[in-house]
């Protein structure tokens, strides 16, 4: 469903990302961790052409993400994005935050975008929330608001850029619990995150970067008790030992 | 200091005609310059090709310039090259561009202001350049920019005293007619031209504190 072949991206002078080669299969949870500034959030954000890649080739469903040819409005559509810093619209309630782009991109009249918006708030647990301001939300509320904006477009794959950082450490769990039960369904996700525990209990699989490579892929069980490569181990010492 | 004199009926009458010319150049002014200001703010921050370069120097050229300058080109220097305009018309010319470039300028910057995020995401679920401009950036950017829009207008409002170099018949002008009629004006006159401007542009700044109440 994603592939990365040769993948490479620079700013500037800086390698971002070196020879990623990755593929991720529909259903698939895939986990990406690494120390900070090892590029993965800047792999994730070249599956929706946030970030445009050097060279290489990255396929979506089969489309190239970044030919001239391709529709990038089109491709996005199915390309759900949960942000560290939710980015919600704060000129407009909750409800307009979610049917914003089902009404504009997917040309759903109103009624029925406020129906898929209310099932899926009712889905992350804050129906009654529909006509507040993101302003009067937790954080914890304001991101699964922030799932439920992505969910309602109905992608077919989620890419989540470390959606717990910017949490306070007891709203953590609410937004987790949402993803988990994401991931029971069947959705397909790719998350990059420091939560440890989520990526042992949900993930299919870790990717593991450093330095804009792919260090090691590995299952979970695998990756955490016996980690192949020194710099995983390393990495893993300090994250957990905490 | 003779108020009675100075403030005689008939002159009283004056004074208010030019204090009505001053409002309607103002307000036509303060619209045009408004909607120039949006479009060629918006132009630059989406930075289209060639518009915006061109747009940019001719911006940085007239908001470099003085405004009275502005004012005697367009009444003095215009006629000269073919395009013949009445007084009223070259002051309201010269104000709309020159308030016009400082607008475009507070419009684009309040549109930068919009955080990156907020493009990001409005992206990432499928909306276009302009959706995201129009749905998401302009209502963000716009609230932001109601304080120095206002303070713009103001001082848009005040800059119309300049067109007294060009005789345009506002306040300034007619203030001086009457006070050139005794010295024993000058006071009472000039309390009165003070109030006139002073009061309406409290009452715009009280409107714009409203609005920002409402919006931030």
């Amino acid at each position: 469903m994603i592939e990365f072949r040769q993948v490479e991206k620079h700013y500037g002078s800086f390698h971002v990302l070196k020879e990623i080669n990755l593929q991720i299969e529909q259903g698939e949870v895939v986990v990406v961790v690494g120390p900070s500034g090892s590029g993965k959030s800047t792999l994730l954000r070249c599956i929706n052409r946030l970030e445009a890649i050097s060279s290489g080739e990255l396929t979506v469903n089969n489309s190239k993400v970044n030919d001239k040819k391709t529709d990038i409005n089109k491709l996005r559509r199915d390309i759900g994005m949960v942000f560290q810093h939710f980015n919600l619209y704060p000129h407009k309630k909750v409800i307009d935050n979610i049917t914003l782009a089902p009404i504009k991109v997917l040309g759903m009249t109103r009624q029925e975008a406020e129906k898929t918006a209310m099932y899926f708030l009712e889905k992350v647990g804050i129906a009654e929330k529909a006509g507040q301001y993101p302003s009067q939300l937790s954080g914890g509320q304001q991101q699964r608001v922030a799932i439920a904006r992505g969910l309602a477009m109905k992608p077919k794959v989620m890419l989540f850029d470390e959606p717990t950082s910017a949490l306070d450490p007891e709203m953590v769990g609410e937004v987790l619990d949402v993803m988990k039960a994401l991931a029971r369904e069947g959705m397909t996700m790719v998350v990059v995150t420091h939560e440890m525990g989520f990526a042992r209990e949900v993930a299919d699989r870790v990717v593991f970067m450093d330095q804009g490579q792919i260090i090691e892929e590995a299952s979970p069980g695998e990756f955490f008790s016996n980690p192949r490569e020194e710099r995983a181990k390393l990495f893993l010492n300090r994250v957990l030992n905490h | 200091m003779d108020f009675a004199g100075a403030l005689s009926p008939d002159n009283l009458r004056f004074i208010l005609e030019g204090f009505y010319v001053t409002l309607k150049v103002a307000f036509i002014s303060i619209v045009l310059s408004f909607v120039l200001g949006c479009l060629v703010g918006t132009i630059r921050y989406a930075k289209i090709p060639i518009l915006a370069p061109v747009l940019g120097v001719i911006v940085e050229i007239l908001r470099n310039l003085p405004l009275l300058l502005i004012i005697f080109f367009t009444r003095f220097a215009l006629p000269d090259i073919g395009i013949k305009l009445d007084v009223v018309t070259s002051a309201i010319v010269a104000l709309t561009l020159f308030e016009g470039a400082i607008i475009s300028e507070i419009v684009r910057s309040g549109l930068n202001s919009v955080n990156k995020g907020q493009i990001e995401a409005s992206r990432s679920s499928g909306l276009g350049y302009t959706q995201t401009l129009w749905h998401i950036v302009m209502p963000q950017g716009l609230r932001r920019m109601v304080p120095p829009l206002v303070s713009q207008f103001i001082a848009l409002l005040k800059d119309t005293s300049l067109a007294v170099v060009i005789s345009l018949p506002e306040l300034m002008n007619h203030s001086k007619i009457v006070i050139a009629q005794s010295y024993d004006f000058v006071i009472p006159v000039l309390m009165v031209v003070a109030l006139l401007y002073f009061s309406v542009n409290y009452a715009l700044s009280l409107i714009a504190r409203r609005l920002e109440a409402k919006f931030v």
